[in-house]
């Protein structure tokens, strides 16, 4: 926290190695973010790219009320839900992923095999993006529930209410797979 | 199903391991470096120094530009004031020597600074007093020279 106080503080007066520290510091978190939401990582390759360039227009006027990844997480959501918009606009449907059916003793360990198969990704894919970008910011990127609705502009009760909705429907995504 | 702990620590300790490319790295900071460069120059383009801005940086000049003033207008009023005053006492010293004076352009522009239309009504009224009722025979031409009645 003190570290990122300091970067931003070199950051405002023109360091520019300070700013090539941020990206470094944040940049894989930021697009697995991204991808997490997207699905995508091209697009979420252009929404980081995009976050960063507007954070470097900041110079000088940048004035950081809470964490440093915070902040950097919650524009890469709402850069990434306006891509997803236009998106969903061209494709006129969500997302749908294949999940392959695995074989095992429970939701638990069935889950563990298709996130070792790489298709983690997926089964967060058939969340509705609202609930799935909140999961992600709160487990992920480690955003209390205040941060998230004061973020995206949302009321805590509608930002817990999603997380719990959200959490019951993978729940029974994974329960669903377990008994096919 | 699984106690909600559970599902929360399944998503929470699989969190998505990814790396950025060379490429996206570069064209990122390219492009980043050059936005901030862009708002340095526009910044100090607009940051010209001017004298309210340097005013306005610390107490200690805005009780010295504060003083300053002060004092700038007080000189000013002593300097165009003062003067003033003291050719007033002459011309008036000069219309108490001279009553047919008092009505010339000069005595009443001067009662006209001092108390306005009033002033005037006081001057004609003293002049009224000092040369008294006139007679029509009088011509303004005698009356403003100076006649004596």
């Amino acid at each position: 926290m003190i570290e990122d106080n300091i970067l931003v503080w070199k950051f405002n007066r023109g360091s520019k190695d300070a700013l090539r520290q941020i990206y470094e510091k944040f940049k894989d978190d930021l697009l697995g973010l991204a991808i997490t939401l997207l699905r995508d990582r091209s697009l979420a390759e252009d929404v980081v790219h995009d976050v960063f360039v507007s954070f470097g227009g900041t110079v000088g006027s940048f004035h950081l009320s809470g964490s440093l990844k915070g902040y950097l997480s919650t524009c890469v959501a709402n850069s990434a839900r306006d891509r997803n918009r236009l998106r969903s606009a061209w494709l006129a449907g969500p997302d749908v992923v294949e999940t392959a059916c695995y074989d095992s003793d429970g939701p638990i360990e069935n889950a563990i095999g298709i996130e070792k198969s790489g298709e983690l990704q997926d089964l967060l894919a058939r969340l509705p993006y609202e609930q799935r970008e909140i999961i992600v910011l709160h487990l992920h990127h480690d955003m209390r529930f205040r941060e998230i609705a004061r973020a995206l502009g949302i009321s805590i009760n509608t930002v817990q209410s999603r997380y719990r909705y959200g959490l019951d429907k993978l729940r029974s995504i994974i329960n669903s797979m377990v008994t096919k | 199903m699984r106690p909600k702990e559970n599902i929360e620590e399944f998503v929470k300790v699989r969190k998505p391991d990814v790396t950025t490319s060379r490429k996206m790295d570069k064209r990122t900071l390219e492009d980043s470096l050059a936005a901030m460069e862009q708002t340095i120059q526009a910044k100090s383009a607009d940051h010209k120094p001017s004298t309210a801005r340097i005013i306005t940086l610390s107490r200690m000049i805005k009780f010295t530009a504060a003083a300053a003033v002060i004092i700038a207008g007080i000189s000013f009023f002593i300097a165009h004031q003062g003067p003033g005053e003291q050719d007033d006492t002459i011309i008036v010293a000069e219309v108490t020597e001279s009553p047919a004076e008092i009505m010339t352009m000069k005595s009443l522009t001067i009662a006209y600074r001092r108390g306005g239309i009033e002033g005037i009504e006081n001057q004609c009224e003293k002049a009224l007093k000092i040369l008294g009722p006139q007679p029509v025979s009088l011509s303004l031409e005698d009356l403003f020279n100076g006649s004596k009645s």
